[in-house]
């Protein structure tokens, strides 16, 4: 079990394995009230942190260019950008 | 003599003759093609040439929708013909069944080739295969920016999880530069190091439209690409040497969609689970303490304690009351003996005395009793007292010494 304190380095998968066992902790039904109601707490700190894993990615479709001087730069990905005289 | 043919007839003799003969009947040729004509009909006419002569060609609409490809000019091609005569122009001709791209056997050859050698080198080793991320955060894909292959794309994803980041590496995908801008595109990818995921995508397509993903230098830089590639060339039957060395296979470029990015809605309905779960296991905690503290709030050891104290309090009120028992017998007793002791000062009593005889002498003057005949002097007025009242006297003299 990680500290939580160490929650914000998770990925989606680990956050949401590590979720899986600090439900499976609690559910043996072990442990003192004062564990228990911490491994709540981190359990509830998990679900938040997975759901905010799922948002924070961006929308966006972006193409690479040649931006002139050798090297390729981003422009967002329109149907007009597809037929604006790239290469099939 | 013989006989004299009309032109009809004669075209329509040629015509049976060349129809009859078994080896014109179904010829495989093989040439260029040139003059190539599609009419609105859907027939296809050309020539086949080589480099002395050529032949007319014939394809009729029912079979050249079956030829796996367009024609066009220049191409080399190998068909399957029966050889007739146009009646009208008594023009020879070949009327093609069926038509294939010369040197697809060869091709084929130098897949297979190809795909030994690098199975042999352990390129398509499943050990080797990196796991594709249950949740990319950025796709990068490898394809044409034109035609439905990106859209599709494009549409899958959306549909599956709506805030979906997609970098595209435009490239070429078929023909001469399309294996080099392919290999670019990993290259890049893998320099820039902002994917998770690489998707090398093309739609359907012939064998020599597909060929660029067979080629050895794509397929030695996707092998030592470290961001996992996933390769969706052509149809589901379609299989090129992409499709073995990728870390996933995908049998479409619609189906990559799919496999690299999860349904945000199953996500959520996970997280949701285990969030359900969790809240059950804190309750479940909670009334298996109660029911505990229920049993034990019932059990002898907790009620014992009490039982005591009911037990001693028991006791002190028998203690009680034997106390209060003993105190009243004491307090009889003792009232009974006051009543005895007043009997015996009632006996006592100078009263008494005085009723049997006696009488009591007093100075009036101080009202002490007289004892001693020490303290009465001659003319000093002396009270008697008897039982039934006073005699007032005065003393004429006194004598000591004992009388009784």
């Amino acid at each position: 079990m990680k500290d939580t304190n160490e929650y914000e380095k998770l990925t989606f998968e680990e956050a949401m394995l590590e979720l899986e066992s600090v439900v499976g902790k609690l559910d043996s039904g072990e442990g003192t009230l004062d564990e228990s109601i911490s491994l709540f707490q981190k359990g509830v700190l998990l679900s938040k942190l997975c759901s905010a894993r799922l948002e924070e990615i961006e929308q966006r479709v972006r193409i690479l260019t040649d931006d002139g001087s050798g090297s390729k730069k981003e422009v967002p990905f329109t149907d007009s950008t597809a037929s604006g005289g790239e290469k099939e | 003599m013989s006989a004299v043919f009309t032109v009809s007839d004669l075209n329509h003799y040629v015509g049976e003759v060349l129809a009859a003969d078994p080896v014109l009947s179904a010829v495989r040729v093989k040439g260029e093609i040139s003059g190539f004509k599609k009419y609105p009909s859907g027939h296809l006419y050309f020539s086949l040439k080589d480099k002395e002569s050529q032949v007319n060609c014939v394809a009729f609409r029912g079979n050249a929708i079956h030829f796996s490809f367009v024609p066009e000019n220049g191409m080399a091609v190998v068909i399957t013909a029966r050889a007739s005569l146009y009646d009208r122009d008594g023009r020879f001709q070949l009327v093609v069944y069926e038509m294939e791209k010369d040197g697809v056997g060869d091709l084929f050859a130098a897949f297979e080739r190809l795909k030994a050698k690098l199975e042999s080198e352990g390129l398509f080793d499943l050990h080797h295969k990196l796991t594709i991320p249950s949740l990319p955060h950025r796709i990068g894909v490898v394809t044409s920016p034109k035609g439905a292959v990106i859209q599709d794309i494009i549409h899958v994803l959306s549909r599956r999880f709506p805030n979906f980041d997609l970098l595209i590496y435009p490239s070429a995908v078929q023909g001469q530069s399309a294996a080099l801008e392919l290999k670019s595109g990993v290259e890049w990818f893998n320099r820039t190091d902002q994917v998770d995921v690489i998707i090398i995508a093309r739609g359907g397509g012939s064998m020599e439209d597909l060929w660029c993903f067979n080629d050895e230098s794509l397929a030695r830089t996707i092998y030592k690409s470290h961001i996992p590639v996933i390769s969706a060339v052509g149809h589901e039957t379609d299989y090129t040497i992409c499709d073995f060395v990728s870390d996933l296979r995908a049998p479409t470029p619609s189906a990559a969609a799919e496999l690299v990015m999860p349904l945000k809605a199953e996500l959520l309905s996970a997280i949701n689970a285990r969030t359900d779960r969790l809240t059950r296991a804190l309750l479940h905690w909670v009334s298996i303490r109660k029911n505990k503290l229920m049993m034990l709030s019932r059990s002898r050891a907790l009620l014992s304690p009490l039982r005591r104290v009911e037990t001693q309090s028991q006791r002190l009120d028998m203690l009680t009351l034997k106390l209060t028992h003993s105190l009243n017998r004491r307090v009889d007793s003792t009232a009974r003996r006051i009543d005895k002791d007043i009997a015996s000062l009632d006996a006592l009593s100078p009263l008494k005395v005085l009723s049997r005889g006696y009488s009591l002498a007093t100075n009036p003057v101080t009202g002490k009793c007289i004892t001693s005949v020490k303290q009465v002097t001659p003319g000093q007025p002396v009270q008697i007292q008897l039982a039934d009242g006073l005699v007032h006297c005065k003393a004429e003299k006194t004598e000591a010494g004992r009388i009784l």
